[in-house]
């Protein structure tokens, strides 16, 4: 097996759902980001709504960025 | 990006593709318990979709299922690249609880949640889900059904409002309330076909709606078949607003 480096995730909070299936997240940070559903989730028929606790997995390339890997139960 | 994508098979459901030793991109797979495989694709840059969907593909047994947002179009045109059609579409939407009149059509009565007869529902819940099995199926769901034990389908009775139309159980709605501010969802709101267009599907969401603004819920969500003109003209009529859409996909 390859050593392999994956992207940072945080835990954060929806604060808004956006057009193009985007959200605000607040992370714990107090950081903002602009995060899409991961298709591991959405596959799953998981909803994500304002206030919802979440892990953000932040992208390499640009750390507003991110995808929402995980829906925690509220 | 190095140019060369490299694709490793992590497990029996997961791939990576990995880019100088950083994993650029995943793929994953989920069966459901009614057998159907769903698979997703998570990539960094876009060059790892096309190599992770290859190697995927190459290893699963066909129909595979994939779940997109209905706005993100690169996204669906990728999966349409590997070979994904459109199986069906759903507006989700999001409606007030607030109803100018709650009251039910005549001759059709609504009985609160839990409080309908759990043999009867029972039987009205088999009856509904064989219709929809001999129409349209259960299959093209991109929800999750979950199977009970045999010959019952209906997991938690007390979610349950019922119409009575003609002296017999002849619609339901189940109504599941969020655990935190969050909206409630309808979860199914169906009607037997020989007692449809007399106002049962109505009764039905204005009371639950009503039931839900009462006790202090303020909205609720609900998916539609896109397709389904009827129910997305009801919903529309209570104010519904469509917040999205969802595209269920199969590579056949």
């Amino acid at each position: 097996m390859p050593r392999v480096s994956k992207g940072l995730e945080l835990e954060g909070t929806v604060l808004e759902c956006l057009r193009n299936a985007t959200f605000k997240v607040e992370l714990q940070n107090g950081h903002h980001v602009l995060a899409h559903i991961s298709g591991k989730i959405r596959k799953n028929y998981i909803k994500i709504l304002p206030f919802d606790r979440v892990l953000v997995e932040l992208s390499p390339y640009d750390l507003t960025r991110g995808r929402i890997m995980y829906r925690y139960r509220n | 990006m190095n140019d060369t994508v490299q694709i490793i098979r992590v497990d029996e459901t997961q791939w990576q593709a990995l880019s100088d030793d950083v994993v650029v991109g995943e793929a994953d797979l989920s069966r459901r318990p009614d057998g159907r495989r769903f698979v997703s694709i998570d990539v960094w840059d876009d060059a790892a979709f096309a190599p992770l969907a290859t190697a995927m593909l190459a290893a699963l047994p066909a129909p595979l299922h994939t779940l997109v947002a209905g706005e993100d179009t690169e996204s669906a045109a990728r999966w349409g690249r590997a070979g994904f059609v459109a199986e069906r579409r759903e507006w989700e939407y999001v409606l007030p609880t607030a109803v100018a009149d709650p009251r039910p059509a005549p001759g059709v009565t609504v009985l609160p949640a839990g409080t309908a007869d759990e043999a009867e529902l029972r039987l009205l819940d088999r009856e509904i889900r064989a219709e929809v099995e001999a129409a349209s199926g259960w299959h093209t769901m991109p929800a999750e059904v979950r199977p009970g034990p045999p010959g019952d389908t209906l997991i938690d009775p007390s979610l349950y409002a019922v119409a009575v139309h003609e002296g017999r159980y002849a619609g339901l709605i189940r109504v599941v309330r969020a655990r935190g501010r969050g909206p409630a969802r309808i979860g199914l709101l169906a009607v037997r076909a020989a007692h449809q267009r007399h106002g049962l599907g109505r009764s039905l969401l204005a009371h639950a709606l009503h039931a839900l603004h009462e006790t202090g819920t303020t909205s609720a969500r609900a998916e539609v078949d896109w397709s389904r003109t009827a129910a997305t003209t009801l919903l529309e009529d209570f104010g519904a607003e469509r917040t999205g859409h969802l595209l269920h996909l199969v590579h056949p």
